[in-house]
């Protein structure tokens, strides 16, 4: 265990020594995102500033909702984003068996050395807005808050499930860039109130491809709306994450190199 | 006239090199058909909502027009999508760049040659089955309603959308590592171009300000030329006004493109390519 995390922790060191290497281009980036995260609920602010609005939710309760899906991407994007981009690329080039040959699991070290420290810029947008919400919505109790924590660390499960589920096609399914593009699209679902949804899609990104528990269920619990179906959720959470390893794990076997 | 039809046969080659070349991953040009609807997915809901609340019109917008608006967003985005920055600054980033400065062939035309064949490629794996998509599925009316202006404004914003690119990628022979302004950039044209929201939505001081940023010409412009009439910060043009000042402004980039290309290149260097 102590090995591991000395690994993360030089790989942390690694990935911000390596933006410093362009100073200007990093600090542009995290200037950047940052300032695109703040604006990013755009189109709720120019929505509700037209005079309409989602009906049964006030302009930072929707702020809310989106704050803490940015938040919950931004950290997913930081500790395993790269996981993708990385496994695809080693496979494409035939490079995979350099991973394979170090003594710590493959997983763990594909994970470990794509820490991405330019994804700062977009927690820190949303926990500038999540702040800004807060303050506006209303006192959160304490039982809130823990479902809250609860409810927003199964958001990250299954953002990671997915990452793993998307670098595993990587092993079949050669060159597949645009794969992050799909999970892309669907997780958009979890950046607004569910009930402008119909029943189906409700279905579908409740328990099926749980993307409601990346912002929506994480701030109903703040809200004071978490319904006991959205708890229910928790479990395709835990399903999808340890999917995505028994996934990614089995597909690992089936590379096929070509020397490195 | 010999200049010009070799030009026209070297554009024909590279682009048809390029097309077979991007045939192989097809089906990466084919995400776009559960991308795309999977997005104007997400708007259908938002915007019913939205009006269902509402009503009346949002800024003269009906929900039918606003629906229409982020199809035409869509499938003008499939038309005219570009990565010309991208691959620029890689070239100057990587020093392959010098291998082009070896051949007969300015790299600008090269570029532009490729994404020709790339969104040969884009009309027919993404445009036409998304087309079909929100056409008979979604039954949005996706026919415009000036056709000839249409086409004329869609491939106006083809090279808008490239000149401007390129000279964000030019950036790349003074910072070599040049993501951090394409970022700076793309943010900023998610935003203004009309892509997230249509601009009329903005304060007031921000729509006159869009009239002299390239960001509306390359979305906005088109899209509504698609939808039959234009205006912006309270000022409605005539469709045929429109199109020809967004071809007054594609005239401007393309010699702005010219000007950078110039003093860029003698910023340049390689060490071996």
């Amino acid at each position: 265990m102590k090995k591991y995390l000395m690994i993360y922790k030089e790989s942390m060191r690694v990935s911000i020594a390596s933006a410093a290497t362009y100073r200007a281009n990093f600090i542009l980036h995290s200037i950047i995102t940052l300032l695109g995260n703040i604006v990013f609920p755009l189109v709720t602010l120019l929505i509700y500033g037209s005079g309409a609005s989602f009906e049964g939710w006030s302009m930072y309760e929707v702020l809310l909702i989106q704050s803490i899906f940015t938040m919950s991407t931004g950290l997913s994007n930081m500790f395993f984003g790269g996981m993708v981009w990385n496994t695809m690329e080693h496979v494409r080039e035939g490079t995979f068996e350099t991973v394979l040959i170090k003594p710590v699991d493959c997983m763990f070290y594909l994970l470990a050395t794509n820490f991405g420290i330019h994804s700062f810029g977009v927690v820190a947008g949303g926990m500038v807005v999540f702040i800004i919400s807060l303050v506006h919505v209303g006192n959160a109790t304490i039982v809130m808050w823990l479902q809250f924590l609860l409810l927003f660390l199964m958001g990250l499960f299954v953002m990671l499930g997915m990452e793993l589920l998307m670098a595993a096609t990587s092993f079949k399914w050669v060159a597949n860039s645009r794969i992050p593009e799909m999970y892309g699209s669907v997780r958009q679902f979890g950046n607004y109130p569910q009930t402008i949804f119909n029943k189906s899609i409700i279905y579908l990104t409740s328990f099926i491809l749980p993307v409601g528990m990346i912002g929506f269920f994480p701030a109903s619990a703040l809200l004071g709306r978490l319904e006991w179906w959205m708890l229910v959720s928790i479990f395709p959470c835990i399903l999808f994450l340890m999917l995505g390893i028994w996934v990614y794990r089995y597909m690992v076997r089936l590379y096929e190199g070509v020397g490195g | 006239m010999n200049n010009i039809k070799h030009r026209f046969e070297v554009i024909k080659a590279v682009a048809l090199v390029t097309y077979k070349e991007w045939s192989a991953y097809r089906t990466h040009s084919m995400v776009s058909i559960f991308v795309g609807p999977v997005y104007f997915l997400v708007q259908y809901f938002i915007w019913n909502a939205v009006y269902g609340n509402q009503g009346a019109a949002l800024h003269g917008l009906e929900l039918e027009q606003m629906l229409r608006y982020y199809g035409a967003i869509a499938l003008i985005g499939y038309l005219t999508m570009d990565f010309a920055d991208w691959n620029l600054q890689m070239l100057v980033h990587s020093g392959k760049f010098l291998t082009f400065q070896l051949r007969p062939i300015h790299h600008r035309f090269f570029a532009l040659s490729q994404k020709l064949g790339h969104r040969v490629l884009g009309f027919l794996f993404e445009f036409l089955p998304c087309f079909l998509i929100f056409q008979f599925i979604f039954k949005i009316d996706m026919i415009p309603k000036y056709l000839g202006f249409t086409i004329i404004s869609i491939l106006f914003a083809f090279f808008m959308n490239f000149y401007v690119n390129y000279c964000i990628g030019l950036s790349a022979f003074w910072l070599v590592q040049a993501s951090g302004i394409r970022n700076v950039f793309q943010a900023l044209s998610s935003v203004f171009s009309g892509a997230l929201i249509p601009l009329v939505f903005f304060p007031d001081f921000i729509q006159k300000l869009l009239f002299f940023l390239p960001f509306q010409y390359t979305t906005y412009v088109p899209a509504m030329v698609f939808s039959g009439s234009y205006t912006l910060a309270g000022i409605s043009m005539s469709i045929p006004q429109i199109v020809l000042l967004q071809g007054i402004i594609l005239l401007l980039t393309i010699g702005l493109s010219e000007v950078l290309y110039r003093r860029a290149i003698y910023r340049f260097t390689a060490a071996g390519g």
